[in-house]
């Protein structure tokens, strides 16, 4: 971003009626794809219970309508996204397609292709006036991240924007990233005077690739349900995992419909959150999908594992949300308002909202201003607080910023399964696989990056760098336990959260691209595995240790072909194919640009060399240990000879997902088009990178430096992973070294690992326990002292009034007993009233209080 | 219908009905309820109509009624409707039907208990609509007298102690109201037009928004006020009648408890207390803002380590009014110039508050009425005896979930909208207790999540009378119905009573720092007089 282009406002837009037009077609059709799910979940939810009764089908088997009602809605749901991709891509003219040259880069098609196609773009787009106030206007001292501790002075502009530049002579144009969205509001939750809560939308780039990606694997998903969940078609189920107190096995009807009003109340969900145009509203999904996970988990509600598993999950994540809801009071407080960005250009109905939080925060060049006031830092807020407005402030300080970046950056850690929080995820690999498969890999744990992603532009480089590390730490925890895991689910739950630790490592080390395109190649290729995982859990009869597989590969070709698909992609490895050159599968890219990403930002940063270090490390044991799950599971001899006879291939309707989600796991980031689609929507401050950051001193990579450490880090990854690859060949197929050799003398090691890093007794002491003992203590506080001091009061009244009795009936009752006993024989007299008849009191209760109104109206005439 | 009518009939509707019982004869008992809850729905069909009838876009009093009482005293009957009582009367009149619905399991004694029912349902009304302090007061007692009654005869097994520990604990509150209503009668008389001591509320709040009440009367009035209205409420430290009453009541009669009763806490801070000592409201705000902050999560600790199901339950209910606590005295003020500091913030706090009070009124009768289905059943409640309940009785725990979830505070159920727009309300006022309102999420997902494990998940029913769990009936879940779908309608369209509130809401809002700021400038003044 040099010359013109900075200072021109980037707030470019298409014409006016386009705006509305395509907006408004957006807004419905993806509208309509979320809303969806919810009528599916309202029919199967209240029509599941209700059709037991009217079930026409003989021998107690059960239609399968809940289940082709729920894929009705999320395929219509995909279709309609499909259309949105269409009109949004005609609407904005955005170039999906990587440009010639860069296509003759060849071996990497990535990130060149992304520069070129948003220069194309931006290009098309730079004559358009914006509408932006502020974006047209010379800045008053703009501070940029870069120059943070040299205040305002120097005068700013062309020349002051080559600061930003890393290398000089290449130049990184900045996307535009409101270019090519639409925002507005579905509906207003409430309003007080100027703050208002409400339901948007903010559609670009993003959120149609999301919605495209979400509905397509739910879509396969929810077929491969119909399959998996057949034995549930039944009027009684066997649940051989619950053992009643009798010891018989627990039987109960089959929750069919159950399970698919659930999955299409994820999907509605997850949908939601994904085309939130507020930052509340991703709360209110955020917390849905929540529960949507927990229902899930807890689907087996007679298993008390299972319902363990879902409270964790869900307390778990509260325990991040807390951390969202500090950074949403923060910013509710400080900027007044929710919404991503406002892009709705002047004359469109939604244009009157004011700017968005990242407006707000950045200026058109997505820089901050940062200004010293006498004690602190403070952000200065772009287009908040004119003159006659004096409650929306202008400015917040810097480490406030921080906080809130922070907080919602704990949201993230929760959802997403980051450490410290990341002992959910595996144990709720307690729900049914399709579940798995969704709602714990692909979708809503991606949510947490998705979210990092979207807020990027709010988080200054101190909260990237905690992003960084937290990622690091998770993908290498993560990693680490899945080498010793031997159930086949829980080394995919493990790989899965620490796969979201590169993701989120990418966001941090500046790779913002390399980190949402890891989050699209996973969200395919793991999906895949789980419901491989599932189509051998199916067909091995509800068996899930590795240590009793083997061999499977004759009796499931399919699926354990779709699994190596899965393996390879996720083990970032890459083939020398003549004609086409070094050809990888899906997840090779996307690894391929997060490991160089963060070589990047070593070079720029050499005292984070860890986080350079530890991902290539462990794209090492990523590929071991996903090698493993293969080999021991397909390859080799049955090491169990029972499961192996009974095991079988799935169905069509099981295999045919897996066939779709393969396709997509080898070639989604072939041709550049991926990577270009994510680019559209990329902040705008990202592709120059930082010189230097404000409080520690950080270097974010450009785009140009990253591309200059491909080739290296390329290189380095891909021995990593073939490294890793051999070595599980070596252990798990040919047999040359036994396992169990290398073990023994790490036993401390592997106990430690096997105990998952001793992470779930650490809390329990820390936090389960304690609060128990607090709770009891509240509870003994109320019962020993309030009300103690409350029975101390009252035995005080009682021996006051004895004493004061005795004084009475000797001293006082002496003079009285004359008056007395006149009076005694009007007291008998009155005694007849005194039954002891409750109902009688009562009625004297209801004559006294109708004749107290009586008097009340008798009093009337003095009015 | 003539506007000044609805408002008495409605109040009195009740009492007619509970007159009316008496000519029933002594074995009709089904003839008895079914005419109770026409007396009921007919009152809530009336509360429709008042709101049909009020225009929300006025700020003040709508449907006056001022008739003169006891005119020696200047005591008037004088009732009327805004924003903030309307839609306390709403909730009144419809949990009053759904507990009166629910009130089919009582069998002893059933023409009295109707009659008390009906007579504490005016009561409540009447609280909510009454203008004048006096009269207030007297609804505030007549309330007293039948649910004493209700829980000390319907009660369960230490219903005598439960029901002496409610009376004395709500009459200390009286007490300390009456003090504080003489203190405000007596004076009033320097700052009427006609020189006479007044209890008309109205009146008295313009006495206060021009700074007619000094700075030691206002702090001192709000305190006895405020401990009034903290024991209704209930609020650290005088909240342990609630788990006994509570515990010991019956189903109904929790239900209108913890619906409508505790409500009349918050109402009474909001109508009177607050608007009669603006400048007391305000020297207390932190006060009251940590120890709401403190209710939060004192209940929900509390409430972890219950064994009885209606106890949780009832500690729930301490943690979610302390929202109510906060909501209302996040006020902030700059120290040096007096001047009421991001308004809007604080605004949007007493809206959190009071949509708080309807949350809490529709899911904790709800969670009231889920105990009582199973109680009914099995006659125990004990948690660590339950289990299974989800296979037994799927439908029912169906809908508990619903009511649990919306006292969890999820999002799209009426729990969430009072707690956030309270929570978001409070980092304005104060980062820390902000903070630390903030983290009540984590322990109320905890004891509520743990309930529903521990009673409705699990693959069988641990405790007694197992055979007695019978799905639900259709008067049960007809009940529960109401409630779940009160619950999604607050929770997806929250404006259905913000839209209502709004305006009343914000002019309290001016009035208050009006009124702050005018005695605080008269005492500058006297301070400057004094000084040199």
């Amino acid at each position: 971003m040099c010359g013109e282009t900075a200072v021109k406002p980037r707030f470019t837009h298409m014409p006016l009626e386009q705006y509305i037009y395509t907006g408004t077609v957006l807004k419905w059709l993806l509208g309509l794809a979320w809303l969806l799910p919810l009528v599916g979940f309202a029919i199967e939810i209240f029509g599941g219970a209700w059709g037991k009764r009217l079930d026409p089908v003989a021998g107690g088997r059960k239609l399968r309508l809940a289940g082709y009602l729920a894929v009705f809605c999320i395929g219509t749901g995909f279709l309609l996204s499909l259309t949105a991709l269409v009109v949004w891509k005609g609407g904005t003219g955005v170039a999906l397609m990587p440009t010639a040259e860069a296509v003759s880069h060849g071996d990497h098609a990535a990130p060149d292709g992304g520069e070129h196609g948003s220069d194309d773009h931006a290009v098309d787009h730079g004559e358009h006036a914006g509408h932006d106030g502020s974006g047209d206007k010379p800045q008053q001292a703009t501070e940029g991240d870069a120059r943070g501790q040299s205040p305002a002075a120097e005068a700013h502009g062309h020349g002051e924007a080559d600061a930003h530049q890393e290398g000089g002579g290449h130049e990184a144009h900045a996307n535009d990233p409101y270019a090519a969205a639409f925002s507005g509001t579905y509906y207003e939750l409430a309003r007080f005077g100027n703050l208002r809560l409400t339901i948007d939308y903010y559609i670009d780039g993003l959120t149609v690739l999301m919605f495209c990606m979400v509905t397509l694997i739910a879509t396969c998903i929810h077929i491969f349900a119909i399959g998996y969940m057949s034995d549930e078609l039944t009027e009684d189920y066997e649940d051989h995992f619950v053992h009643l107190s009798g010891g018989r096995h627990f039987h109960r009807p089959g929750r069919f419909y159950r399970f698919f009003a659930f999955m299409s109340l994820f999907c509605f969900s997850m949908l939601g959150l994904v085309i939130a145009g507020n930052i509340f509203q991703v709360f209110v999904f955020w917390e849905l999908v929540g529960i949507c996970s927990y229902l899930l988990i807890g689907f087996y509600v007679e298993r008390h594992s299972a319902s363990t598993a879902a409270n964790k999950a869900f307390i778990m994540n509260r325990v991040g949300d807390f951390g969202f809801l500090i950074g949403l009071m923060i910013l509710w407080t400080y900027f007044g308002t929710f919404q991503f960005a406002n892009v709705s250009p002047a004359g469109s109905p939604d244009a009157a909202n004011g700017p968005g939080l990242f407006q707000m925060v950045r200026d058109s060049r997505g820089d901050l201003q940062v200004e010293e006031t006498a004690d602190e830092q403070v952000v200065m807020l772009q287009g908040s607080g004119s003159a006659d407005d004096t409650s929306s402030p202008r400015s917040i300080p810097y480490w406030l910023l921080v906080a809130a970046g922070v907080g919602i950056f704990g949201g993230c850690i929760g959802k997403s399964a980051q450490f410290p929080l990341q002992p959910w995820l595996p144990d709720a690999m307690e729900g049914p696989t399709p579940v798995s498969a969704l709602v714990h890999s692909a979708t809503m744990v991606a949510a947490g990056v998705y979210l990092a992603g979207r807020f990027y532009p709010m988080f200054t480089p101190e909260v990237l760098l905690v992003i960084a590390y937290v990622g690091c730490i998770t993908l290498f925890i993560g990693a680490t336990i899945a080498i010793v895991a031997t159930d086949i689910k829980r080394v995919l739950a493990y790989s899965t959260i620490s796969q979201l630790g590169y993701m989120m490592l990418a966001l941090g080390v500046g790779g913002w691209a390399a980190g949402i395109y890891h989050l699209i190649t996973h969200a395919f290729f793991k999906s895949l595995m789980f419901l491989c995982s599932g189509s051998v859990i199916h067909g091995c009869h509800h068996e899930q240790e590795m240590t009793r597989m083997g061999g499977l590969y004759k009796k499931m070709p399919i699926t354990c072909g779709a699994m190596l698909v899965g393996v390879v992609a996720i083990s970032g490895l890459a083939f020398w194919i003549p004609l086409a050159g070094l050809t990888g599968l899906s997840g090779f890219y996307s690894k391929d640009a997060i490991v160089a990403s963060s070589l990047a930002f070593m070079a720029g940063n050499p005292n984070h060399f860890l986080l350079f270090l530890v991902p290539l490390v462990t794209a090492g044991i990523t590929a071991f240990y996903m090698f493993r799950l293969w080999f021991m599971t397909f390859a080799g001899q049955p090491r169990d000879q029972h499961v192996y006879d009974h095991a079988h291939e799935s169905p069509r309707v099981m295999t045919t997902p897996l066939i779709i989600l393969s396709v997509f796991a080898v070639g989604c980031a072939w041709f550049g088009v991926l990577e270009n689609w994510i680019l559209t929507s990329e902040p705008a401050h990202v592709a120059a990178g930082l010189t230097s950051a404000y409080h520690v001193l950080l270097t974010m990579p450009s785009h140009h430096a990253i591309h200059a450490m491909h080739h290296t880090a390329g290189t380095a990854a891909l021995i990593a992973a073939v490294t890793g690859a051999l070595l599980s060949a070596v252990f798990y197929w040919k047999g040359l070294v036994d396992p169990e050799s290398v073990r023994k003398p790490f036993a401390g090691v592997h106990h430690f690992l096997v105990e998952k890093w001793e992470f779930d007794n650490l809390y329990d002491v820390m936090f389960v326990r304690p609060v128990h003992v607090v709770a009891s203590w509240c509870t003994a506080f109320d019962k020993y002292v309030l009300d103690g001091i409350l029975h101390l009061l009252s035995r005080l009244t009682v021996a006051t009034s004895a004493w004061d009795r005795k004084f009475d009936e000797t001293v006082v009752d002496g003079l009285v007993n004359l008056l007395g006993n006149t009076t005694y024989g009007v007291g008998r007299s009155l005694q007849v009233v005194q039954t002891g008849r409750l109902r009688q009191y009562v009625m004297f209760i209801v004559v006294g209080v109708l004749g107290l109104f009586v008097l009340l109206i008798m009093f009337f005439p003095r009015a | 219908m003539n506007e000044t009518a609805l408002l008495s009939l409605t109040i009195f509707l009740p009492t007619l009905g509970a007159f009316a019982l008496l000519f029933f004869e002594k074995k009709a008992v089904e003839g008895m309820r079914v005419f109770s809850l026409v007396v009921t729905a007919i009152t809530f069909a009336l509360t429709l109509a008042m709101w049909k009838q009020f225009d929300p876009s006025v700020a003040g009093m709508q449907m006056q009624t001022s008739l003169v009482w006891i005119a020696g005293w200047n005591i008037n009957y004088q009732l009327g409707v805004d924003g903030i009582s309307l839609p306390l009367v709403l909730l009144t009149s419809l949990v009053s039907m759904l507990a009166m619905v629910a009130s089919w399991s009582i069998t002893k004694q059933v023409r009295g208990y109707l009659m008390l029912f009906l007579l504490l349902e005016t009561g409540m009304l009447g609280v909510f609509l009454a203008l004048d302090f006096f009269l207030f007061y007297v609804f505030w007692e007549v309330m007293l007298l039948p649910m004493y009654f209700l829980i000390g005869v319907w009660g369960g097994p230490r219903r005598e102690y439960a029901a002496i520990k409610f009376f004395l604990y709500t009459l200390v509150g009286g007490v300390l109201m009456l003090i504080a209503m003489l203190m405000f009668y007596f004076g009033s008389a320097q700052s009427t037009a006609t020189g006479e001591s007044i209890f008309d509320l109205l009146t008295l709040m313009e006495i206060a928004e021009v700074g007619g009440f000094d700075r030691t009367m206002q702090i001192t009035a709000f305190i006895l006020l405020f401990i009034g209205f903290a024991i209704k409420l209930p609020s650290f430290p005088f909240h342990t009648w609630l788990p006994d009453a509570h515990v010991e009541a019956p189903t109904p009669i929790s239900m209108i408890l913890a619906g409508v009763l505790l409500k009349m806490g918050g109402y009474g801070i909001i109508r009177i207390a607050m608007p009669l000592c603006p400048y007391g409201t305000q020297y207390a705000a932190y006060v009251l803002v940590a120890l709401g902050v403190f209710n939060i999560i004192y209940g929900a600790f509390a409430a972890m380590a219950q064994t009885d199901f209606k106890r949780l339950v009832a500690y729930s209910s301490v943690s979610h009014m302390g929202y109510v606590l906060v909501g209302l005295a996040v006020w902030k003020i700059s120290e040096a110039s007096g001047a009421t500091v991001g308004r809007e913030y604080w605004v949007l706090g007493v809206n959190g508050a009071m949509f708080q009070m309807l949350g809490h009124g529709i899911s904790s009768a709800g969670m009231f009425f889920m105990v009582g289905v199973v109680y009914d059943r099995v006659h125990h409640r004990d948690l660590n005896k339950f289990g299974g309940l989800m296979q037994r009785m799927p439908h029912y725990s169906g809908l508990a979930m619903v009511i649990f979830f919306a006292g969890l505070g999820l999002p799209g159920l009426c729990g969430f909208i009072g707690e956030i727009a309270v929570v978001l309300s409070a980092w304005s006022f104060s980062p820390l207790l902000a903070i630390i309102a903030a983290s009540g999420v984590i322990l109320t997902a905890g004891y509520i999540l743990w309930t529903i494990q521990r009673v409705y998940l699990g693959p069988e029913y641990k405790g007694p009378h197992a055979e007695e769990l019978t799905p639900i009936n259709g008067r049960e879940a007809s009940v529960a119905y109401v409630l779940a779908v009160m619950a999604i309608v607050l929770g997806v369209y929250p404006e259905l009573m913000f839209g209502l509130m709004r305006t009343s809401i914000d002019t309290l809002t001016i009035s208050l720092a009006d009124g702050y700021d005018a005695v605080r400038v008269i005492g500058d003044q006297v301070g400057a007089v004094l000084s040199p």
